[in-house]
């Protein structure tokens, strides 16, 4: 049986790290509800903007508009260089957060090498970030510090890049992994079709009796600013959902490790009694048997 | 009569949703009108404001930076990017709105033209509700 000072030092350490876990999940929630608040009020922009598109995209692909000829709604039969971004936390104890979305990318690099299709991956945060580097997995580019602190211009800049190369033809895809926020208790992973603009689920029929009509001058450009448009925001709001979703990881996280520990003080305390009470009945034993050896 | 139903969205949330009698926006290539059973439409709007004709025959302005509009017969969908919505119950909370709007007039880097002409919009809308 280990000595009662050991258990003692770990017990101590024990809840001492408690306490940690614990701070970290008060920080956590507290951060989780402003991050919540916003990419709730995000959420209804987000959809709609997805829906306009969806409804443009499909109007062209079942002919309603004439002569367009747009890259962003194109089909592309033989991609042979696509873009994938995707988005960790910079931090870690976040429970299964930012494996996930490793995961999910690591799947999908390997279908796309099946397929003969070069795969440029773009990384932001860190966690994911240090995660490939290690692996030797080449990133064209990475940004650290935008995953916990989302900022508009920041990430437009950064998937400006993208956008261009896709305009100019350079890439045929891009896709945007990421961690979203569902309920308090789970996180929903994201794959996010951006480039060429989804359009699978949109059945002509539904649209049969409407005419879309484009402002005809500019109909090239009012296309290209709108799908920038869509697609920066369709980062950001990766962005804003991934931060809600990793301090809604962390913190459930950070109450589990609480947990266990509150688990293993119990349990090094008993051990701790138990060691002490034989510690107290050898000492009788042999107070005992020393009086009876003098008798 | 029939009614167009109106949604404006921000970032943000969600600023207006209701049942409007016709609505007024600035679009690229100048201001249009739209009426309930408008023919389908997508354009974008630039900087401007939006002038809401409600049931009661008032008329609400709301000012825009950038956006995109979908129109069908039934519905105006509008998605901007920075609005602000010049309406108050009382005349601090109104030129706080107008605060408010001058300061994203001021916001929109790109020296445009338009702009003087909206500040002025909004000034007169502002004055339509004192």
């Amino acid at each position: 049986m280990a000595n009662l000072k050991d258990i003692q030092r770990q017990i101590k350490s024990v809840s001492n790290t408690q306490k940690t876990t614990r701070a970290m999940k008060l920080v956590s929630t507290a951060k989780l509800r402003r991050a919540e608040e916003l990419a709730k009020r995000s959420r209804l922009y987000a959809a709609k903007m997805n829906q306009v598109i969806a409804e443009i995209a499909g109007r062209i692909k079942c002919n309603k508009v004439g002569g367009i000829d747009n890259r962003c709604f194109a089909d592309i039969e033989n991609p042979k260089m696509v873009d994938i971004i995707f988005v960790t936390a910079d931090k870690g104890l976040c429970g299964g957060f930012n494996i996930q979305t490793i995961k999910a990318v690591k799947k999908l690099i390997k279908e796309y090498k099946d397929k003969n299709v070069k795969v440029r991956l773009r990384g932001i945060g860190k966690k994911g970030v240090e995660f490939f580097k290690y692996n030797e997995v080449e990133l064209f580019d990475s940004v650290i510090d935008l995953s916990s602190k989302p900022d508009k211009e920041r990430a437009d800049e950064f998937i400006m890049t993208s956008i261009e190369d896709y305009k100019d033809g350079k890439i045929d895809g891009l896709h945007i992994i990421y961690n979203g926020y569902k309920n308090m208790i789970t996180q929903e992973l994201h794959v996010n079709n951006v480039l060429p603009v989804d359009t699978t689920n949109f059945e002509c029929e539904e649209i049969q009796n409407s005419i879309l009509e484009i402002e005809a001058q500019d109909e090239e450009h009012m296309l290209d600013s709108l799908v920038s448009r869509y697609v920066e925001y369709a980062m950001y709001y990766a962005l804003i959902d991934s931060v809600a979703a990793e301090h809604a990881s962390r913190m459930q996280a950070m109450d589990t490790a609480t947990n266990n520990a509150k688990d293993m003080v119990k349990s090094l305390n008993v051990q701790f009694n138990k060691a002490r009470q034989a510690a107290i009945t050898t000492e009788l034993i042999e107070i005992i048997s020393g009086v009876e050896s003098m008798k | 009569m029939d009614k167009l139903k109106l949604e404006i969205l921000t970032p943000n949330g969600e600023i207006f949703n209701d049942d409007v009698v016709s609505v007024t926006l600035p679009g690229e290539e100048g201001e249009f009108g739209v009426m309930p059973h408008h023919a389908s439409l997508s354009t974008l709007l630039e900087a401007g404001v939006i002038d809401i004709e409600k049931d009661d025959k008032s008329v609400e302005s709301i000012l825009i930076n950038w956006g995109v509009v979908q129109v069908d017969e039934a519905k105006v969908i509008v998605l901007v990017e920075g609005a602000v919505a010049i309406r108050g119950d009382n005349e601090s909370d109104i030129a706080n709105a107008l605060e408010e709007a001058k300061q994203l007039i001021n916001d929109i880097a790109d020296a445009n033209p338009a702009i003087a002409s909206v500040s002025a919009r909004i000034e007169s809308a502002a004055k339509r509700l004192l």
